[in-house]
Order: structure tokens, then C-alpha cells, then sequence
């Protein structure tokens, strides 16, 4: 097996990691709050790849400076404009499980989902 | 005039979501217009797509360009014949839904509620429209997120013990799926450099023999992703208690309008972006055969145990996901055809059943299947579309389920496997086999007191109920003109 394309693409290889202990994380967590960071883990994941494919090595920021050498490489922009709008997306859809879980708690008292399938 | 006519595809989108946060302002002090205002700009939506839809028809293909910005950079608007049938039943049935939602509604959540309810309902059909009528894989991307997001606000916008906990269910598989969705995204944009739909197409056809293993996983990740959000059948297990426990507007929404959506979008991609071999050499077209199958199947059984008359009609629901999903998966003309004319007839069965079982439960506040008896002839009208709908959902002639179990039959033919006709057979017995006893006992166990009298419910909650039953029958006895529609839309998905 040859690891040195691995290790060169090791930001790739940690997103999958990330995300699928989020995927985990929610799929088997029975704390819903433990749900919720499982939530966040799996989509900063996918916020990795996305920076990932963007990066270029030895690339600067895509910013028009004269002063600078004519053969410089400028990353790709899109994919971090892109993973704002992911980050956004992400903090919504927390904030709103948020909520629903202070409700819950208040209906049952407990954030523990085995006790809340009981009580029903 | 032309500004605004170049302007109609971005204003289908954006007038029901300003009109949205409109309502948000009203939500408090005047919540009694709010349903009103929230009308008004879905038949604003609605108006325009029967326009945008005569376009179509005329063979046009309407772009847009958002900001003036050309593809490949920016994000475009494109308005096929499928885009146009669906933004035509999204507008149009959520026109009824929230004309029933006016007097149905304070009487199903809180009355302080029932303002931000219009609110979110725009939201999340603003999301719809968006998803159907974006040619950009993020912004659909977005758009998935968003109308989960307001899904979800539907459910829980009862306040219940069991609609919140139905409600952080979904969520959290909403969310579980989009993480796939976006996964694949971001695959996708790493092999061909292009979000547009039509240049990653173009791109994938001369670099997809060089990632094969890529390609399983993009096509896995998306079946999962959108599988989960449109409950294909294993990962199902959301649907029966959000739909369920919501109240009967959403219920009708989620049911007939949201589940689809995530269809058209798995279509879009696996037809326009992948193309049908791909579909076909990756198995993941016997894959979502053999799921729609026991969809059909395990759906048609479990409803049969259910005793709640929604949550039966929520496994149905699951049921008639399997028919679009067998339709598509089988790939040929008529199986497509059958799957997109399911979309539109299944849209109005379930809206017509659910407002039907919201009507009932107004009226009489009963949800047991099994107290119904002599509901005939006290809610005759709303018992009549009730059992129009379920003569559809077993297939007789003349009502628009037939015509779909006939198209999947010549599709399963077409395609060479006629063992499917079988399935279809079987799928209808049982759903005669939990229809018919409800339709039964409303009409002939009624005992001595039987007294017809008009339903006592408002009658803009019976029209809606009534023009649904309508549309069905439509279907049913008139499917040429949308036939052949479909057949176009289908031309241009499998040749693209």
C-alpha cells in the first residue's frame, strides 16, 4: 500500500473521519443534546472537504495586488463563500433543535431520549 | 411590461417569501389578516406559474439569471416542463390548503400561533419553489435545508407533547440527510469544477470513467440523502408520527407537497446530472426497485394496523412513495411518466384525505377509524370526496389512481419485468383492504338515526376538500392533455 497520496491529502481523510463520528454520534447518542454537537461534528466535516478542495498549496488570497509576482497562485474562492452559507444553514438548523429540546424538557423533565419514549 | 416579463421566474420566488416575512410583522397585533395576505401571494405564485406554464407549453425553456450573473458563475433559474408542472401543483394546492387552513386552524394549534404559521408555511413553499425551479446544485442544496427547516416548523407548530418530539425526529434526520446531500455536492464540485447543473452534466459524460469508485459514492450519498428526506422505505421511520401528529394543513403539505419535492430533485439529479447509465451500471436503479417495492408493500401493511385515521394515511403515504420511486426506477417512458403523473395525483389524493380526516375531526372531533359510522350522511360532501380519494388510492377506472397503476404496469412491461404487475395487484387490495371499511361503515352502519343534513363545517374548509375530488376525477377520466405534458418533460430528462 502506498500512504504517501494519503498523507498528502490528509485533510480529505479527516473530514471523512469527522464526518462519519458525527453521523455516529447522532445515529447512537441517546442524549439529545449529544445529538445536537453530533449535528455539528458531521457538518464541520463537510465544511473541511469543502475548504479542502479550494486550498491550493502555496496559493494566497484572491486579492488583486500589483505588487505581488506575476506567476502567484490564488486559491479558489467559491468554496469558502460556499461554507458560509453552510455555516449559516448549520447554526439555524442548531439553534432550532435547541429550541425544540427546551420544549421537550419542559414537557418531560429529562433530555434523555429512552426516558421520553417511555413516558409517552 | 418585458422588464417584468423577464422578471416572472425570480418573482414566483421571491414574492411569496417577502410576503412571508411580511406576515411576520402582522403576526402579533393583526393576526386575523394574516391568512388573508398569505393567500394573496400564493395566487400571486399561482398566477404566474399558470403564465410561466403557457410559456412552457409553447415549447419555450424560460432561463433566468440571478443578478444578471451568467452561468457558469452565477446561479440560474431554469424552468423545464417538469419545473413547470410542479411549481402549477405546489401553487395550486397549497391555494387550497391554506383557504382550509382559515378556519381550520384555531381550532388545531394556538391561537397566538396562527399568525406565524402563515409565515412558515410561506417559508417552506418559497423553499419548494425554489428547489424546483433552481439550476444550481448548492442553491438546491439550501433549499433542502430550508424547507426541512420549515417542515419542521409545520409539524411542531401544534405545541403538543407528540408533535415536538415528531418534529426533533425528523429534524435530525432532515439534517442527516442533507449532510449526505451536500457530501455528494461537494464531490461533485470537486471532479467537474461547475455547481450549474447543465455544465456538471457536460463535465461528468468526459470524466466519469475516470472515477468510478467517486461514482458510487456521489450516487449513494444522494440516495441516502434525499431517500431519507423523501422516506424511502427503510428510512421511513420519521414520517408516520410527523405527519400524523401535525395539524391537518401541514399534514396535507408534508404529505401531498414536501415528500415530492425531494423526488423531482432525486430525478433531476440521477437523470440531468448523471444520465440513466450512469443509474443503471451503478445497481442503484435495482437498489431503489427493490426498496420502492417493499415500500409498496411493507407501507400497504403496516397502514392496515393503524387504527388513527391519520397515521394511516401516513404509512400510505409511505406506500404511494414506493409507486413514484418503482415508476422512475424502472426507467422507461411510461414508468417515468406513471411516476410523475403519481407526483400530481398522489398530491391531490393526500390532500383531499388529510383535509377530508382535519374536516371530520372539526366537526365531530373523532380520529379512531373505527367511530366513523354514519358520517356519510352527517358530512356528506366531505365523505364523498373522502371516498372518491380512496376509490383513486385502490385504482378502480375512471378515478386517477388507475391511470398511474396502468402506466407502472406498461412501464414493468416496457422494461420487461412484468412480475411488478403483480405487486401493483396486490398493492391494491390492500389499500381496498384499509379504505373500503372507513367508506364502509361512514355509508351503511349507521344504525336508525339516519338524518342527511349538509356538514356543519365552514364551507371554505368544504371547497378545497370538494375541488380536490374534482381534480382526481379529472385525472381519472381526462389524463390525455397531462399525459402528454409528461411525456415531454420525460423526452427532455432521459435525453439530457
Amino acid at each position: 500500500m502506498d500512504f504517501s497520496r494519503l498523507m498528502l491529502n490528509y485533510p480529505y481523510f479527516i473530514s471523512i473521519i469527522l464526518f462519519c463520528l458525527g453521523c455516529l454520534c447522532i445515529l447512537t447518542q441517546h442524549n439529545l443534546i449529544k445529538k445536537v454537537i453530533g449535528i455539528n461534528i458531521m457538518e464541520t466535516g463537510i465544511f473541511l472537504f469543502f475548504i479542502a478542495v479550494g486550498n491550493i498549496e502555496g496559493g494566497v488570497a484572491p486579492i488583486y495586488d500589483p505588487a505581488l509576482p506575476q506567476e502567484i497562485i490564488y486559491i479558489n474562492p467559491l468554496p469558502s463563500a460556499l461554507m458560509l452559507t453552510g455555516i449559516v444553514v448549520s447554526f439555524s438548523v442548531t439553534a432550532f433543535a435547541l429550541a425544540i429540546i427546551v420544549k421537550l424538557y419542559q414537557f418531560y423533565g429529562t433530555v434523555y431520549a429512552p426516558d421520553i419514549m417511555r413516558m409517552r | 411590461m418585458e422588464h417584468f416579463q423577464k422578471l416572472m421566474p425570480f418573482s414566483v420566488v421571491i414574492v411569496p417569501l417577502l410576503v412571508g416575512f411580511t406576515l411576520a410583522l402582522f403576526a402579533r397585533w393583526k393576526r386575523e389578516v394574516c391568512g388573508y395576505l398569505a393567500l394573496g401571494g400564493v395566487a400571486y405564485a399561482f398566477i404566474i406559474s399558470l403564465v410561466l406554464t403557457g410559456r412552457v407549453f409553447q415549447g419555450e425553456l424560460i432561463h433566468y439569471h440571478v443578478s444578471n450573473w451568467l452561468p457558469p458563475w452565477g446561479i440560474e433559474l431554469l424552468i423545464d416542463e417538469l419545473g413547470t408542472m410542479m411549481l402549477l401543483l405546489l401553487t395550486g394546492c397549497s391555494l387550497l390548503i391554506l383557504l382550509f387552513s382559515l378556519k381550520s386552524l384555531s381550532k388545531e394549534i394556538p391561537e397566538e400561533a396562527t399568525g406565524w404559521y402563515y409565515t412558515l408555511y410561506l417559508l417552506t413553499l418559497t423553499a419548494m419553489i425554489g428547489m424546483v425551479v433552481t439550476n444550481d446544485l448548492f442553491n438546491l442544496y439550501v433549499m433542502v435545508e430550508v424547507t426541512g427547516l420549515g417542515a419542521c416548523g409545520l409539524v411542531v407548530a401544534k405545541g403538543e407533547k407528540l408533535s415536538t418530539e415528531a418534529s426533533l425526529r425528523y429534524l435530525m434526520l432532515a439534517t442527516l440527510g442533507s449532510g449526505f446531500l451536500l457530501f455528494a455536492i461537494g464531490f461533485l464540485y470537486q471532479v467537474t469544477g461547475n455547481l450549474n447543473i447543465s455544465y456538471v452534466a457536460a463535465e461528468l459524460v468526459r470524466v466519469r470513467e475516470q472515477y468510478p469508485f467517486l461514482m458510487w459514492a456521489t450516487m449513494s450519498f444522494i440516495t441516502v440523502g434525499l431517500g431519507v428526506k423523501s422516506a424511502l422505505f427503510p428510512l421511513h421511520i420519521w414520517l408516520p408520527d410527523a405527519h400524523s401528529s401535525a395539524p391537518a394543513p401541514s399534514s396535507a403539505a408534508l404529505s401531498g407537497l414536501v415528500v415530492k419535492v425531494y423526488i423531482v430533485a432525486m430525478l433531476r439529479i440521477y437523470f440531468m446530472v448523471f444520465g440513466f447509465e450512469v443509474f443503471h451500471e451503478t445497481y442503484m436503479r435495482y437498489l431503489i426497485l427493490l426498496l420502492a417495492s417493499l415500500a409498496i408493500l411493507g407501507g400497504s401493511l403496516f397502514a392496515f394496523v393503524q387504527l388513527n385515521l391519520k397515521r394511516r394515511l401516513a404509512y400510505s403515504t409511505v406506500a404511494q412513495i414506493g409507486y413514484i420511486f418503482l415508476g422512475f426506477s424502472l426507467g422507461t417512458k411510461w414508468g417515468v411518466v406513471a411516476a410523475l403523473l403519481h407526483i400530481i395525483i398522489h398530491a391531490f389524493m393526500k390532500c383531499c384525505l388529510f383535509l377530508a380526516a382535519g374536516a371530520i375531526y372539526y366537526q365531530t372531533g373523532r380520529k379512531k377509524v373505527t367511530h366513523f359510522s354514519g358520517l356519510g350522511y352527517s358530512m356528506p360532501v366531505t365523505m364523498a370526496a373522502f371516498t372518491v380519494a380512496s376509490l383513486s388510492m385502490v385504482g378502480i377506472p375512471l378515478f386517477g389512481g388507475f391511470i398511474t397503476k396502468y402506466g407502472l404496469a406498461m412501464g414493468s412491461l416496457e422494461a420487461g419485468n412484468p412480475y411488478f404487475i403483480i405487486l401493483i395487484v396486490i398493492s391494491g387490495l390492500l389499500n381496498a383492504a384499509y379504505y373500503f371499511p372507513i367508506v364502509w361503515q361512514a355509508y351503511f352502519t349507521s344504525g336508525h338515526n339516519v338524518k342527511l343534513e349538509l356538514d356543519k363545517v365552514p364551507v371554505v374548509m368544504l371547497i378545497p376538500v370538494f375541488l380536490m375530488a374534482l381534480g382526481i376525477l379529472y385525472m381519472g377520466i381526462f389524463p390525455g392533455g397531462t399525459l402528454e405534458f409528461l411525456e415531454r418533460a420525460v423526452n427532455r430528462l432521459i435525453i439530457m
